[in-house]
């Protein structure tokens, strides 16, 4: 009986003992206290409680930086200059960074933890970035698989974007996803309009953000969304417009037609813009406007397995084949590409084989 | 069997928010030595091997590339969409590298059954015989890979 007794005693005070000792682990280690983020050479400085990750500091003190995988360190865009505090890169940053990068301090914000005080570099854009607090106006099925999402505005009330930018939604923890994240998608509405921002997503399998605005956002609900983000923009030339895209990647491709009409610009344009079948083609009556608004633009669909149903009488074949059949010369072409890298590396062989610079082969890799 | 430290440590990896927000695991709250015993057993009774598994996932996934991003038919009867996505993932083993981000769907035209895997899918699967635990996002059983994709034992 005593020694049963004495084994519950003894398991008691382990148990309390162990339990104080996680509570001062808890009160010291992983807590850094206040850190200071001395930015772009004491032009700006914060002070913010250490632990996060810098890209989460960054964000809770209203700065933007741009990151298409919520910040684990999948994507490799959040990369900014540390010059101080960041200690050893991790292995988690070397797959992302070049030599060049490595010796110029880059670091992807993601992975750096703020443990101490910071010395960091921001490009001056970044600071244009904001949060908008929006109200989803209306969600419409454009295919079977692409939503048009269409929200208003509420906090600020405007956004100046340029044509070919991206915004990043916030997904609240939902079935899902066990956390808040945020996903990157191109805007499909023009730059005239400030208080409405459009854009095209296209359903993924078991994709968390896309399955959220496929199947749980109402019209009515408020969501975060921030930005603008990215260089994709039409540059400015006299050169022919070639434009390739297909699936939502029609987002962006549309926001730089649109803009065109409202800034006078008549380029030779010829969109081509790859689908299965005519289900999947979308907003065949807005690019027949837009060639009535534009004077020397074309939209050429090209369906690569058209059902018999479909009657089509139009281009058939991959975007890639309809593209070389169509382009003769390449030397004095622009190209305008939105897809995923597989897409995107297609069909930069083909413009380069028809003579297309590498250079003025324009795009961003997201799908 | 006993679950080496190794095994724990990839196991820590495989956890919400270390490299996925949702992790490779689900509900599956066994050890990771008995989530890989169970399903290297499964495909040893099915006659194959994770390498035979994976090689005709990967098979249909280069074969489905072409068809830049929308679903192409493959014969005998397969529609295989490919979309790949910016970035790579690292793999929770810590495998050198990162396995490039990328979302299979293979749909069994005969059955109507569909299945979507990853690259991430394919090397787990080849690699170190991991189909995921229960309830993960991208678990797909060895029994539904090989009935999807029809895949059958090689004759001696």
């Amino acid at each position: 009986m005593n020694e049963v007794l004495t084994a519950i005693i003894v398991c008691s005070i382990i148990s309390v003992g162990l339990t104080i000792i996680i509570l001062i682990v808890n009160a010291t280690v992983g807590n850094y206290g206040e850190c200071e983020l001395d930015i772009n050479d004491g032009s700006k400085k914060l002070k913010i409680e250490g632990g996060q990750s810098l890209l989460s500091s960054l964000n809770s003190e209203g700065i933007f930086i741009p990151s298409a995988c919520g910040g684990k360190g999948s994507c490799g865009l959040c990369k900014l200059k540390v010059l101080d505090g960041a200690g050893e890169l991790l292995p988690t940053e070397e797959p992302w960074l070049t030599d060049e990068e490595k010796a110029g301090n880059i670091r992807l914000s993601c992975q750096v933890k703020v443990k101490n005080n910071l010395k960091i570099e921001i490009p001056e854009e970044y600071f244009l970035i904001k949060e908008f607090k929006c109200k989803v106006l209306s969600l419409t099925d454009l295919t079977h698989d692409i939503k048009e999402l269409t929200v208003e505005l509420l906090d600020p009330k405007e956004v100046d974007f340029k044509a070919g930018q991206f915004m990043q939604i916030k997904v609240p923890e939902y079935e899902l996803s066990s956390e808040e994240v945020y996903r990157a998608y191109s805007v499909s509405s023009p730059p005239s309009v400030h208080d409405k921002i459009e854009f095209e997503i296209r359903l993924v399998p078991n994709g968390i953000c896309t399955t959220y605005v496929h199947k749980y956002l109402k019209e009515g609900d408020i969501i975060t969304i921030n930005g603008p983000y990215g260089e994709f923009r039409l540059h400015d030339s006299e050169r022919e417009v070639i434009c390739i895209a297909g699936g939502s990647g029609m987002a962006p491709i549309k926001s730089i037609l649109m803009d065109m009409v409202d800034n006078g610009i008549n380029r030779k344009t010829r969109y081509f813009f790859g689908a299965v079948s005519k289900k999947d083609l979308f907003m065949t009556d807005k690019m027949a406007e837009l060639e009535k608004q534009l004077p020397d633009f074309k939209f050429i669909p090209a369906l690569s397995g058209p059902e018999p149903e479909d009657n089509w009488d139009g281009e058939t074949g991959l975007i890639t084949e309809v593209l070389a059949k169509h382009l003769e010369n390449g030397d004095s072409v622009e190209a305008y590409l939105c897809g995923s890298p597989g897409m995107i590396n297609a069909c930069i062989k083909v413009l380069t084989d028809k003579g297309v610079p590498e250079e003025r082969i324009y795009y961003d890799k997201f799908a | 069997m006993k679950q080496s430290p190794e095994m724990k440590k990839i196991q820590a990896n495989m956890q919400p928010g270390v490299i996925t927000i949702n992790g490779f695991l689900g509900e599956d709250y066994r050890d990771l030595i008995q989530i890989l015993d169970e399903d290297d057993n499964k495909v040893k009774s099915l006659g194959l091997t994770h390498q035979q598994i994976a090689d005709h996932m990967r098979y249909l996934r280069d074969k489905g590339e072409a068809g830049l991003d929308e679903f192409i038919k493959i014969p005998p009867h397969y529609a295989v969409r490919v979309a790949t996505v910016r970035g790579g993932i690292r793999c929770p083993f810590e495998d050198k590298g990162l396995v490039p981000k990328s979302n299979i769907t293979v749909r069994n035209l005969e059955t109507g059954e569909d299945i979507t895997y990853t690259d991430l899918c394919i090397h787990f699967i080849e690699k170190h015989g991991f189909y995921q635990g229960k309830g993960s996002l991208y678990r797909n059983s060895p029994e539904k890979i090989v009935r999807v994709l029809e895949i059958k034992p090689d004759k001696e």
